[in-house]
């Protein structure tokens, strides 16, 4: 570990003299200025010293360059005032979900907060949604033991959350012949870390992935990488936890804390004062404000735009697995996993992502520069892969800390506090286990082991009429013939699943929301036909006028007046 | 319903109600199945006129012409299925095997010919590469035409039209009746792709400017659209630099394309041509796959709904008629078309009158469009002016022009040379 007045040196022979480190608790803080925001990451980076305890603190202002401030829901009122839960859990995407979920399983109240209008609506709904196997992590990270320890309770977590989950495995194919000779010995590397790993000749990496690249000399499999729906893994888990008893604020922001010798007092929101045993830090790219707040900041987060483009169902016989390729100069970018070519669990292809450092954390723009990068790199892989098949694209924005790991533990400063922060890939992965140690961590905090023995690990999820066969679909549909009348042609998604969402645990009142639950608008024509169909069936279920349904958020009605002349007669 | 039928008609718009009405007229059984609660498809929210001038020799409103087939289904024997969607489909020695979700639950059909009928969709924002965020404000001109003629809600106060097809023209005039602005219609090809008429009734008529070699490329806001980019693009669509600007608005209106529905053809295995994106079929409307048809906007995009009406007609008689051995003569293209149909010629059941059906894909003048049957001309036409957003219409007697499955029957184009 290099001192402080080192690092300086360092910093200013790279960047000049306006930069300066200071360590101070353990703590190395970076102050000054530089052109750009790329200088700024950088001189973080260089200062990173990920196998050490000291963690980067990154002030660096980039002159020029805006840093956009969170931002907020509008509504103010007092619902939450006085409220004095045992735990207040910061934070409701994957991970802070599936903590609320676990802290559940204790005699403790719990209340989760979210700012958004719905659960996940961050890095949790803008990830590719793989199952990492763990490969590229090294043994002395955070993130390598929860990605490993997670990967193991998919399956039963799944089967009890009722989420659709798939162990695929992870395929990787290598071009350089010299390889055959090597890669058969590196499988011992990965085996001896617990993730299990088979070499693959030519012949039987292309029986697996016959549409890979056929230059491909050899390849390594790894069968414990899997898919799921990471937006249907989040609603599911908070689903869960609000069936047991925890209480679900959305449209609500944390906006300062009361800390005092150490102990946070009182967390100010725009919904009232909370005053909290014990907070939990799961509030992704915001986890650095979010323990400045409570006076325990001692990491700085650097956001990372990826984005995925999703192709239509048609062009998804491509691929049957998790594919990329290895050794072609494209594949490899620092802090990126490389991207790959994704069979999703709802059977569409997903492509990317790739990395590009923001200032802005909100930054959800997409551009056609990273669809194109990534679709020439992917090729390299996936020689048939068309543009033309593109049916949407997204980009989310990862929480990296300059030491690239998580930060899983009880407040440094503050004692009653636990920070689930820092959490960028493989965070889907590593959630269900992130949750299981978050919760212990906030009940030893709280002072209680006792269990809730009312607690039910089990939620039934929106039954998927199109998946099931024939017989069970039918008898649903006798049960509730709204599930025999189809409003998404695409997805072939059912009035009665539609009109099913909008009554569940989680509150869900937006076009958007009924499309991350059951799918309509997910297809090809991507709402065209059946956008109108479901405003005008949140306004029926939910008695509202149809001008105050939205797209997703506040603020984002889809309708603005109505005509002139009368309603006309509904198609449905 | 029944287990069985002649001929199931898959979609209740202006394509499967003629065709259910032929087939019905061909003394055949029939099943009519509608995924929506009424019949007439898109027709339904089309309350602008135009429609029926070829047909019936007059102005129509889209659910006005549709209510003429309807009431004829009423006195036909076609059994009609609404609010009943076709989930899968398989051929068997039988003929087809349809099965059917619908309110009463599951149902499986066995039917001899089944004539697709699907119509078409709306390309997407996606699909045109929009980049930026993703508020609410960015709606196809379909979808904007549901709300505010079936729902009667406006989505917009002050919106862009991107792309010039028709029905983007028809939501610009639309739009402005029902008080928004609107502030102009970007298209990026250099010439407009909606009928003439439209362009001069539309946008002319109310003053709305359009702006060929023009396209948005980006859009900005977070809940709701507030502004798009637009810029000007050069003959690859690529926008040139340093013409972008910023316009404020709250809606973006899509009509950037059409896109035939042959989901359920490809599952079939009916083989589809790349460039209409419909199956490729014979002059009866049947696709390569044997007792399977199709017709309307599932077939080839149509610009007026009258040959839409007239292809269903002659996919629901064929569909009727015995199962015959088809001897199949390619019909080949030379020249700038954008496709013909139909693809391949019956001279199995070839009658005096065979309707072939053309796009040129750029503007021409005084072009010369040729018929020949192994390099003998059997037709020639002259046209003064070619579009591709015009589909032309050939009725042509192929019974006695020796056509015999090896010959090579061709249709070219040709633009009269400017020196002449």
């Amino acid at each position: 570990m290099q001192s402080a007045a080192k690092l300086t040196e360092l910093l200013r022979g790279q960047f000049g003299n306006t930069v300066s480190a200071k360590e101070q608790n353990g703590i190395l803080y970076l102050s000054g200025h530089l052109p750009d925001w790329d200088s700024v990451v950088a001189a973080g980076r260089l200062c990173a010293d990920p196998k050490s305890r000291r963690m980067v603190v990154n002030d660096i202002a980039a002159t020029g360059c805006e840093r956009p401030k969170m931002q907020l829901p509008t509504m103010e009122d007092k619902a939450l005032e006085g409220a004095a839960p045992d735990v207040l859990v910061i934070g409701a995407g994957v991970v802070g979900c599936a903590i609320a979920r676990e802290l559940a399983r204790y005699d403790v109240t719990v209340l989760l907060v979210e700012k958004e209008h719905d659960v996940g609506m961050q890095a949790s709904s803008r990830n590719d949604g793989m199952v990492h196997p763990g490969i590229d992590l090294k043994p002395w990270q955070v993130k390598q033991k929860y990605n490993l320890a997670g990967n193991r309770m998919y399956p039963e977590i799944c089967r009890e959350l009722e989420v659709p989950f798939a162990r695929t495995g992870q395929i990787i194919g290598i071009t350089q012949a010299w390889a055959r000779a090597v890669l058969p010995l590196s499988v011992h590397y990965w085996r001896r870390m617990g993730i299990p790993c088979n070499y693959l000749s030519r012949d039987a990496l292309l029986k697996k992935e016959p549409h890979l690249a056929p230059d491909v000399a050899c390849g390594l499999e790894f069968p414990t990488a899997g898919i799921v729906c990471p937006y249907g893994l989040t609603i599911a888990y908070a689903e869960n936890a609000v069936q047991n008893g925890v209480k679900l604020s959305l449209d609500t922001a944390v906006l300062g804390m009361k800390v005092q010798d150490g102990k946070i007092y009182a967390v100010r929101t725009n919904r009232g004062t909370i005053r909290p045993k014990v907070v939990v830090n799961a509030a992704g790219v915001f986890s650095e404000e979010i323990a400045q707040m409570a006076n325990d900041r001692f990491f700085s987060i650097h956001p990372r735009k990826g984005t995925n483009a999703i192709l239509d169902k048609k062009a998804a016989f491509r691929v049957q697995t998790i594919a990329s390729l290895l050794g072609t100069a494209a594949t490899k970018s620092a802090h990126s996993k490389g991207g790959g070519l994704v069979r999703t669990v709802d059977g569409n292809l997903l492509v990317g992502p790739d990395a590009v450092e923001t200032a802005a954390k909100e930054d959800y723009a997409t551009n056609a520069e990273s669809v194109h990068a990534t679709f020439a790199k992917q090729k390299n892989a996936l020689p048939e892969l068309s543009e033309a098949d593109i049916i949407t694209y997204f980009t989310g924005v990862r929480a990296a800390t300059y030491e690239e790991d998580f930060v899983i533990c009880p407040g440094r400063a503050t004692k009653n506090l636990v920070h689930a922060a820092g959490i960028q890939s493989p965070g889907l992965t590593a959630a269900p286990a992130i949750g299981v140690a978050v919760a212990k961590m906030a009940a030893e905090l709280v002072g209680t082991t006792k269990k809730n023995s009312k607690f039910q690990p089990h939620r039934t999820a929106v039954p998927h009429l199109s998946s099931l066969p024939q017989a069970e679909r039918n008898a649903l549909i006798h049960q509730n013939p709204d599930f025999g009348v189809i409003v998404c042609r695409c997805e072939e998604i059912s009035r009665g699943e539609i009109i099913a969402a909008l009554h569940r645990p989680v509150p869900c009142d937006t076009v958007d929301g009924v499309k991350r639950r059951v799918r309509p608008g997910m297809g090809r024509c991507q709402g065209g036909f059946c956008g109108p169909l479901v405003t005008q069936i949140i306004a029926e279920e939910l008695h509202k006028p149809l001008e105050q349904v939205c797209k997703s958020g506040e603020g984002s009605e889809l309708l603005l007046a109505p005509t002139k002349a009368e309603t006309g007669q509904s198609n449905f | 319903m029944k287990e069985n039928y002649d001929v199931a008609v898959l979609g209740g718009g202006p394509a499967g109600l003629a065709a259910a009405l032929a087939a019905d007229a061909a003394g055949a059984s029939v099943l009519l199945i509608e995924r929506e609660g009424r019949l007439g498809g898109i027709l339904k929210q089309c309350i602008h006129d135009g429609f029926g001038l070829v047909r019936f020799g007059k102005k129509l409103a889209g659910p006005e012409y549709a209510q003429h087939f309807i009431d004829a289904l009423a006195q036909s024997k076609v059994e009609t299925a609404l609010l009943t969607f076709a989930t899968h489909a398989e051929q068997t020695p039988d003929g087809v095997k349809l099965t059917l979700v619908s309110r009463a639950g599951m149902h499986t059909i066995t039917v001899k010919k089944l004539v697709l009928a699907t119509g078409c969709r709306e390309r997407t924002a996606r699909q045109v590469a929009i980049h930026g965020t993703r508020p609410a404000g960015i709606f196809t001109a379909g979808a904007a035409q549901y709300y505010t003629n079936i729902l009667g809600e406006l989505p917009t106060k002050r919106c862009v039209i991107l792309g010039s097809g028709d029905i983007g023209l028809i939501m610009a005039r639309r739009l402005t009746l029902e008080g928004a602005e609107v502030l102009g219609v970007y298209e990026a090809k250099p010439t407009p792709s909606g009928l003439a008429r439209n362009i001069s009734q539309c946008l002319k008529d109310f003053d709305i400017p359009i702006s060929t070699s023009h396209t948005v490329t980006r859009v900005f806001g977070k809940e709701r659209l507030e502004a798009v980019e637009i810029a000007e693009v050069d003959a690859a669509m690529q926008p040139k630099p340093g013409t972008a600007k910023r316009i404020d608005c709250d809606a973006l209106i899509l009509s950037v394309g059409l896109i035939p529905e042959n989901e359920l053809a490809e599952t079939l295995g009916v083989a589809l041509d790349k460039r209409t994106k419909g199956p490729v079929c014979d002059q009866n409307g049947q696709t390569m796959t044997e007792g399977i048809y199709a017709c309307g906007n599932a077939l080839h995009v149509n610009d007026l709904v009258d040959y839409v009406t007239e292809s269903g007609e002659i996919a629901g008689r064929a569909a009727a008629a015995a199962s015959a051995q088809r001897s199949l003569c390619p019909l080949a293209t030379q020249g700038e078309f954008l496709y013909a149909v139909p693809q391949q010629i019956d001279l199995a059941t070839l009658k005096t009158q065979t309707v072939l059906f053309f796009r040129v894909s750029r503007e021409m003048q005084n072009a010369m469009v040729t018929l020949s049957v192994n390099g003998k001309t059997i037709l020639e036409k002259r046209y003064r002016h070619l579009r591709p957003p015009e589909m032309e219409r050939l009725a042509v007697d192929l019974s006695s022009a020796g056509l015999a499955q090896n010959s090579a029957l061709l249709l070219t184009v040709k633009e009269a040379d400017k020196t002449e």
